[in-house]
């Protein structure tokens, strides 16, 4: 049994007049310990799917319009708000790219981490105000005795972050969510938090979902990655297995148009053309089909499902060995994958069908 | 203020500043320029009680048609080293010379002559235009302010720039809010090019874009710099996408330059023990390559500019006077920039032990994973087991479709 698995699951935001298609069938496993990245462009569902595991949709106009989502063996979807509530922060924690909008800006750091262990944990306020102690000191807040009656807004970015981290780990959670934890902060900055996340989490066996839309992050934080775009998972793969041999053209894509350090002087970068599709309009065919330097006729009409890159008897979904699958009619070869275009003498990408364009 | 500004700029200052091999007279020099703002308290009479010192004394020069590019955290000043070369602000001290002319105090219609010449491309493609104007309106705006043209030789040469910069002319009467991020900085690209300018100041113009977005904006940055042989300084605070565009590298911490270098020398033989770090917290999207470096996690915060510790201003950060034995120098005395090779000048009084250190050598590649590491402050990555990618080569642009642009609605980027 995994510790979290979500199946097909659909997120849709609907207002009077029109409707968000935010998450359209996103399928992800994970087991205690791993580390899973999500990656993709801003909109492309990250945050969505996981404030939907978490059952934090913004109210009334996210819903869940379909799916499940299967943690500790326990489905959450059935679970109503007081249930779901006894499960975060202890089961399962989330922080944030803005720690802020988290942190209680009018409760000291001592009173709102007290508060926070002692609404789980039966131990005395003494004993609580020692655990929080400990806790700060452990995430590097110096003289962590003086801050504790500080308030959030008297900690800089990279500090409010680390107490972040203190309270979303006070409770030993399972699960720790993190949603681009980094990337309000400078490199410097950066490389602490994320020294910081990977040592905690992996003195304790948490296990991390991170999101961010950094492939150099992935590649240094996460064993395993699940690339997004427009609300679907295009490529899931162990990390290792997605960086030597990238298949959809959306990953090949991505990692051509960023600068890299280790670059060859004078080498160019190979953008995605074009922009992120509209969400309000319900999806046909593949999302990147507009983009697409690879696109079939099909690709314009039929979404392609997750299917592995060779056939196999087992897909493995989670752990080291998981299965190299991709959405995609027509996968990106190895060769293609490091010219960024299609080799195929005389291939020329699908044309649109008339009626699809608007 | 300092009032006494010696013109012509000390020919001394000006030299120190000189960067890149001689030949004609460089495109702008500044010479230990100072940009301090007042702090001042009280409620009716305001007092003068401090500063914050957020350029504290640069000499840097560019060349015609060259990129330079500025990176340091965030605080550091570069922002305040563009706008005072735009004359924004009064420099505080110190000299800015334009193709030989001072402009650090210059006025009126000098000024206004200058300021056609030097343009600045803004971070925020949404805060930076005017949501009330449409693109062509904006566009034109410095043509009507510097009286360029008739209103039909202005509006032929709006679509001309909108064009140039990938959008389609017939797009200029719509509004910001129509555009996605990367079209928005388009039109803040064809804003900047309006009047044939020589220098553009551009701050930060692709950090507020998505990945695949950002490579566009570079692509068309590097292409109009060889059309309309632009001269470029490029703030940014990540090193990737500065060294990819950059012919020459300043490394800025608290107000000063720490080290200037061309970006290949910058990036294989760092020297200041501040760029060294700079470089190891870059992360690299290959598993293979992040489990062999050693990164060097630097200690707290920025300090504040309005209180720069002593001496060299990062000692409070440096793991290199740490590894020394925490020299009194490094409190006591400001390192001067000195040139350590042709073209590379450091702000170190020990720039010779970063020489072949293990940090230096494990910042990117981590190529010598048998080398002793000893400094507490250097962590591994946690090992990843991958095989090494396949080198990415320079390949021809993806015979792929030219998406008609189409503004989309309003879209938070980098959410
Ligand atoms: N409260 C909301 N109302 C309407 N649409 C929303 C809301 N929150 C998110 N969305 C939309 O859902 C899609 C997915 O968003 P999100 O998961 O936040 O993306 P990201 O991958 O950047 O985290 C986006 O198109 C976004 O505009
Ligand atoms: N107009 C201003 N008035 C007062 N302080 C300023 C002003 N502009 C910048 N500063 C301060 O100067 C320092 C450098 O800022 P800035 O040049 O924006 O840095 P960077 O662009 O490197 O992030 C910061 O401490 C900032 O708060
Ligand atoms: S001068 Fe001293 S404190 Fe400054 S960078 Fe060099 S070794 Fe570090
Ligand atoms: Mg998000
Ligand atoms: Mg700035």
């Amino acid at each position: 049994m995994h510790l979290l698995s979500v199946n097909n699951l659909l997120v849709r935001f609907r207002t009077h007049d029109e409707s968000v298609f935010a998450v359209n069938g996103v399928s992800l496993d994970l087991d205690e310990g791993e580390t899973l990245g999500l990656v993709g462009e801003s909109g492309c569902g990250k945050s969505v799917t996981n404030l939907a595991v978490m059952q934090l949709l913004p109210k009334p106009a996210g819903k869940i319009e379909g799916g499940e989502v299967v943690f500790q063996g326990r489905d959450l979807l059935s679970l109503d708000e007081s249930e779901m509530r006894e499960l975060r922060g202890k089961e399962i924690a989330m922080i944030f790219q803005d720690p802020m909008t988290s942190l209680n800006p009018v409760l000291t750091i001592e009173e709102q981490m007290v508060e926070t262990i002692r609404a789980h944990r039966r131990v005395s306020k003494p004993e609580a105000r020692a655990r929080t102690l400990e806790l700060l000191h452990t995430v590097g807040i110096p003289q962590p005795e003086a801050r504790l009656r500080n308030f959030p807004h008297q900690f800089s970015g990279g500090m409010r972050q680390r107490v972040m981290i203190a309270m979303a780990l006070a409770l030993e959670p399972k699960l720790l969510i993190a949603d681009e934890p980094t990337t309000a902060l400078d490199v410097t900055i950066q490389a602490q938090v994320l020294d910081l996340l990977q040592r905690l989490t992996t003195e304790r066996g948490t296990a991390v979902i991170l999101i961010t839309h950094d492939l150099g992050v992935v590649a240094g934080m996460t064993k395993r990655v699940n690339v997004m775009y427009a609300g679907f998972v295009v490529e899931a793969a162990s990390t290792a297995d997605l960086f030597a041999r990238p298949r959809h053209p959306y990953t090949v894509g991505l990692l051509h148009s960023m600068p890299r350090l280790d670059a060859q002087p004078g080498e160019p970068l190979i953008p995605i053309e074009g922009v992120p599709p509209d969400l309000r309009r319900a999806p046909v065919g593949c999302p990147f089909a507009p983009r697409c330097a690879w696109r079939v006729e099909a690709c314009w009409t039929a979404m392609p499902p997750l299917d592995p890159i060779e056939a196999t008897q087992v897909i493995v979904t989670t752990g080291p060995n998981a299965t190299h699958r991709i959405a995609c009619w027509n996968p990106v070869t190895p060769e293609e994958a490091i010219a960024a275009r299609p080799l195929r003498a005389g291939f020329e990408p699908a044309a649109p069908p008339t009626e699809a364009v608007s | 203020m300092s009032g006494s500004m010696a013109q012509p700029p000390a020919p001394s200052g000006v030299a120190a500043a000189a960067g890149a091999a001689g030949g004609a007279s460089p495109l702008l020099q500044l010479a230990d320029l100072q940009m301090y703002f007042p702090i001042t308290s009280g409620v009716l009479v305001s007092r003068h009680v401090g500063d914050v010192r957020a350029v504290d004394g640069v000499s840097l020069t560019i060349e015609k048609g060259e990129t330079v590019g500025l990176v340091g955290e965030s605080g550091c000043g570069k922002s305040t080293v563009g706008r005072t070369i735009l004359r924004l602000y009064r420099p505080t001290g110190g000299h800015i010379v334009f193709e030989g002319q001072e402009i650090t105090t210059a006025e009126g219609s000098t000024l206004r002559g200058v300021r056609r010449r030097m343009q600045m491309i803004f971070q925020d493609p949404y805060a930076s235009l005017n949501p009330r104007m449409t693109a062509a309106g904006i566009v034109s705006e410095p043509l009507e302010i510097h009286g360029v043209g008739t209103g039909r030789e202005r509006r032929q040469r709006v679509r001309e720039l909108l064009a140039t910069v990938g959008l389609d002319p017939d797009y200029g009467d719509r509004y910001p809010h129509e555009f996605s991020g990367g079209q928005r900085q388009r039109i803040g690209v064809a804003r900047a090019l309006a009047l044939h300018p020589d220098l553009i100041v551009a701050d930060e113009p692709i950090s507020a874009l998505d990945v695949s977005i950002q490579a566009q904006i570079i692509n068309l940055l590097e292409r109009l710099q060889g059309e309309f042989g632009l001269t470029y300084l490029f703030i940014a605070h990540d090193l990737s996408v500065v060294r990819h565009i950059s012919d020459r590298i300043a490394v800025m911490y608290l107000g000063r330059l720490v080290e200037t270098a061309t970006s290949r020398e910058l990036y294989e033989r760092p020297l200041h023990p501040y760029s060294v770090a700079l470089l190891s917290a870059v992360p690299i999207p290959d598993p293979a390559i992040e489990s062999r470096r050693r990164r060097i996690i630097l200690i707290g915060d920025v300090p504040s500019p309005s209180n720069p510790p002593p001496g060299c201003h990062f000692h409070t950060r440096c793991w290199l006077r740490a590894r020394l034995g925490n020299p009194e120098r490094c409190v006591e005395e400001q390192p001067a920039l000195r040139e350590m090779a042709s073209g590379h000048a450091v702000a170190c009084h020990f720039a010779e032990e970063v020489e072949g250190s293990p940090e230096q050598v494990l910042q990117i590649s981590g190529d010598s994973p048998g080398a002793s590491v000893t400094a507490a402050a250097i962590t591994p990555t946690t090992a990843t087991t991958a095989t090494t990618p396949p080198a990415p080569t320079p390949g021809a642009l993806p015979a792929g479709p030219s998406t008609p642009q189409q503004p989309v609605p309003r879209r938070r980027e980098r959410s």
